[in-house]
């Protein structure tokens, strides 16, 4: 059913829409089955500690701005389905759009969102009932079980297109590639909370410790990603693999790029940054050394001061 | 692999010992792990009523100690702020409490504003409140609001006068109530979360004498405010949590804006904020001397020395001042300081030059020659 998409839409994906899926996903798990060591737990499943019921699809929409080509999705909320009846409740649904618009006037429905491991026929339907909103919805696809030997973000989205088949034209879900957005605070409190620094303000050589381990990380992660392009390009010129002539264009592309930091402008730029760094730090470590300094003069002046004091007691050195 | 532990290795294993990191091992493909750290997310709505009969922090005023904020209220509540620019906004949070700690589960947006003038503007928000639970509830989200956030953009996370006497309402009449501060400013500036969590002592209560807690800058324009009213409440705790999808998910998100981490560089991203925190800097500094030079016993005490010491001091305010001045004159001007030759009277000659050598070293002599 998906194949890839040729709408053109570029995707761009916030991580709040993903820790809100997900949010909502262990949410109404947790609720379905309570964890064992409550003992006074009321249990509408039925299940009681035995095997847990299989976890349910929850399911949700997607808001955001669409600039031209551009659809960045920034924020999502729940909603109520009915899979029984197939019924989508659009009180509830129209009540939250105008509770969220008044919060951020300028984000859209762009979409829905589920939990599964893939697109179902049914969806279709939801994908349907939304078309009244936004003209071609988006559908965001998280799939939450734990794999924890897969690299990729099991999240995927999916377009709607007509396609003819048996004859007959039906519209059917097509894959579409995204990237992640994120803006400075968003990707600090991801990061914070992804590694779990220590948040009580700890010293600030701890602080300072953690940045430097998240720079280090970064760099890692480029470095490793270098060296896989190396050994590919080494492997095609040895001929083991067949010249992949698009790849190699990329390749030629970035290389192109890399001289422009070798010019005169790069140089002073950086100098002059360099250069602000060591000022601010110079600055702050002299201000703390004269602090330093008028504390001890006092200390002095405190002992062995003669001036002040009446009735004839002299310093004693 | 190597057999040794590589250096680094030994480095993690120091910086964990120092810090008593303690490390919740959960099992790779454990599912009793996983329904461990993600039964926080239970809310038992029995066991809540409970609670709320029994107030056992009617007879405590220090009876919360802790705040656990989960992921995603972290998050929202972080964009949010920031989203504000440099105006005050403010949300409500939800979740539960669990023995002396409040749990925070969510935060949600306010559509109101500027609240640092205005002590109700909760008022306002009321009907918006009550909908957006109407709606949670039925969306599956039990919880009810256990708190409030608003932001500081650039001036601290600390309560002001307004906020304390707001938390002090909130507490009589809808307790267990938390209030949370957040400062999207510095959190980009310093690359960590700027958050404190605080609650507010009983009017007439004196609370026992606090240990001194980090230092925080605040702006001049504020600090009265702040001061007036920082012995009234305390701050708590904050850890945070998150669930098991939340982790995985977080994992392999790294993989894709590792590059966003190389390529964010706090001196350009707040340029504005740091001008403004180097001529609030100046702005001290130079109250600090006014008090020097004029204090009763700064003609008593040794006055060559002293006024030495000023002058040196004075000095250094003069370049702060000559910084600042080229700050304000335009955001590029920030670079073209190193450049511009700051002239400084030193004690002895009346002028010298200072390109880009240790401009210090005058003052330093003069203050060393008696």
């Amino acid at each position: 059913m998906a194949s890839s998409s040729s709408s053109g839409l570029t995707f761009k994906l916030h991580p709040l829409v993903m820790v809100n899926i997900s949010d909502h996903y262990t949410r109404v798990k947790s609720q379905m089955n309570p964890p064992v060591t409550s003992t006074s737990c009321s249990n509408t499943n039925g299940n009681g500690n035995g095997a847990p019921a299989p976890p349910p699809r929850v399911y949700g929409c997607v808001i955001g701005v669409q600039r031209g080509r551009t659809v960045e999705i920034f924020n999502s909320f729940e909603l109520l389905y009915d899979s029984a009846t197939d019924s989508l409740d659009r009180a509830f649904l129209l009540k939250k759009q105008e509770l969220y618009k008044k919060v951020f006037p300028n984000f859209y429905v762009l979409g829905w969102y589920s939990t599964g491991s893939d697109a179902e026929e049914s969806d279709m339907h939801i994908h349907k009932a939304l078309m009244d909103i936004n003209e071609s919805p988006v559908y965001v696809l998280l799939n939450p079980a734990i794999n924890h030997a897969q690299k990729d973000l099991p999240v995927t989205i999916y377009e709607s297109e007509m396609h003819v088949i048996d004859g007959i034209p039906q519209l059917i879900f097509v894959n579409s590639s995204y990237t992640i957005e994120t803006v400075e605070a968003e990707r600090i409190s991801v990061d914070h909370v992804a590694h779990l620094k220590p948040s009580d303000g700890g010293s600030a050589a701890t602080q300072l410790a953690a940045h430097l381990t998240s720079i280090h990380s970064a760099i890692k992660m480029l470095n490793s990603r270098i060296r896989v392009l190396h050994h590919y390009l080494v492997a095609m010129q040895k001929g083991e693999i067949p010249y992949e002539n698009s790849l190699l264009r990329q390749v030629s592309s970035l290389l192109r790029r890399l001289p422009a930091i070798e010019s005169e402008k790069f140089q002073d730029d950086f100098l002059m940054e360099y250069s602000d760094t060591l000022l601010i730090t110079y600055l702050a470590m002299f201000t703390n050394c004269s602090s330093t300094m008028n504390e001890l003069v006092e200390k002095f002046n405190t002992a062995y001061d003669r001036h002040s004091r009446r009735g004839g007691r002299t310093a004693f050195i | 692999m190597d057999p040794y532990p590589s250096s680094s290795q030994i480095a993690q294993k120091t910086w964990e010992l120092e810090n008593d990191i303690v490390s919740v091992d959960t099992p790779a493909t454990s599912s009793s792990a996983d329904a461990a750290s993600d039964a926080i997310f239970y809310y038992d709505d029995v066991a809540q009523a409970k609670f709320q009969q029994e107030k056992p922090w009617a007879n405590d005023p220090h009876y919360f100690r802790r705040v656990k904020i989960s992921a995603l209220a972290l998050l929202k509540m972080v964009v949010h702020a920031r989203s504000g620019g440099t105006i005050e906004v403010m949300g409500l949070m939800q979740g539960k409490t669990d023995g002396d700690a409040i749990i925070v589960m969510d935060a949600f947006a306010l559509p109101v504003e500027g609240t640092e003038t205005r002590v109700n503007a909760q008022a306002d928000a009321y009907e918006y409140m009550v909908d957006y639970s109407q709606t949670n509830k039925q969306a599956g989200r039990l919880e009810n609001v256990v708190g409030w956030y608003h932001s500081h953009p650039g001036y601290g996370c600390w309560l002001s006068g307004i906020d304390v006497s707001t938390q002090m309402l909130n507490q009589q009449f809808q307790e267990p109530f938390l209030a949370v501060v957040i400062d999207p400013t510095r959190t980009v500036s310093a690359g960590k979360v700027e958050i404190g969590a605080f609650r507010t002592y009983p009017e007439g209560y004196k609370p026992p004498d606090d240990p001194v807690s980090e230092y925080q800058t605040i702006p001049l324009n504020k600090i009265e405010d702040f001061g007036v009213h920082c012995k009234q409440y305390y701050s708590l705790d904050i850890t945070y949590f998150k669930s098991s999808l939340d982790s995985h998910l977080l994992d392999l998100l790294w993989n894709k804006y590792w590059v966003n981490t190389l390529s964010s560089s706090p001196l350009l991203g707040n340029g504005d904020y740091v001008a403004g925190q180097i001529s609030d800097l100046a702005e001290k500094l130079e109250q600090a001397e006014n008090q020097l030079a004029h204090s009763r016993f700064g003609s008593l005490i040794a006055p060559p020395q002293r006024k030495k010491e000023v002058r040196a001091l004075f000095c250094c305010f003069w370049i702060f001042k000559r910084y600042l001045l080229n700050m304000r004159a335009c955001h590029e001007c920030f670079y073209f300081f190193i450049t511009c030759k700051v002239s400084m009277f030193d004690l002895k000659s009346k002028s010298c030059v200072i390109s880009d050598c240790p401009l210090c070293y005058p003052l330093w002599s003069n203050l060393f020659l008696v």
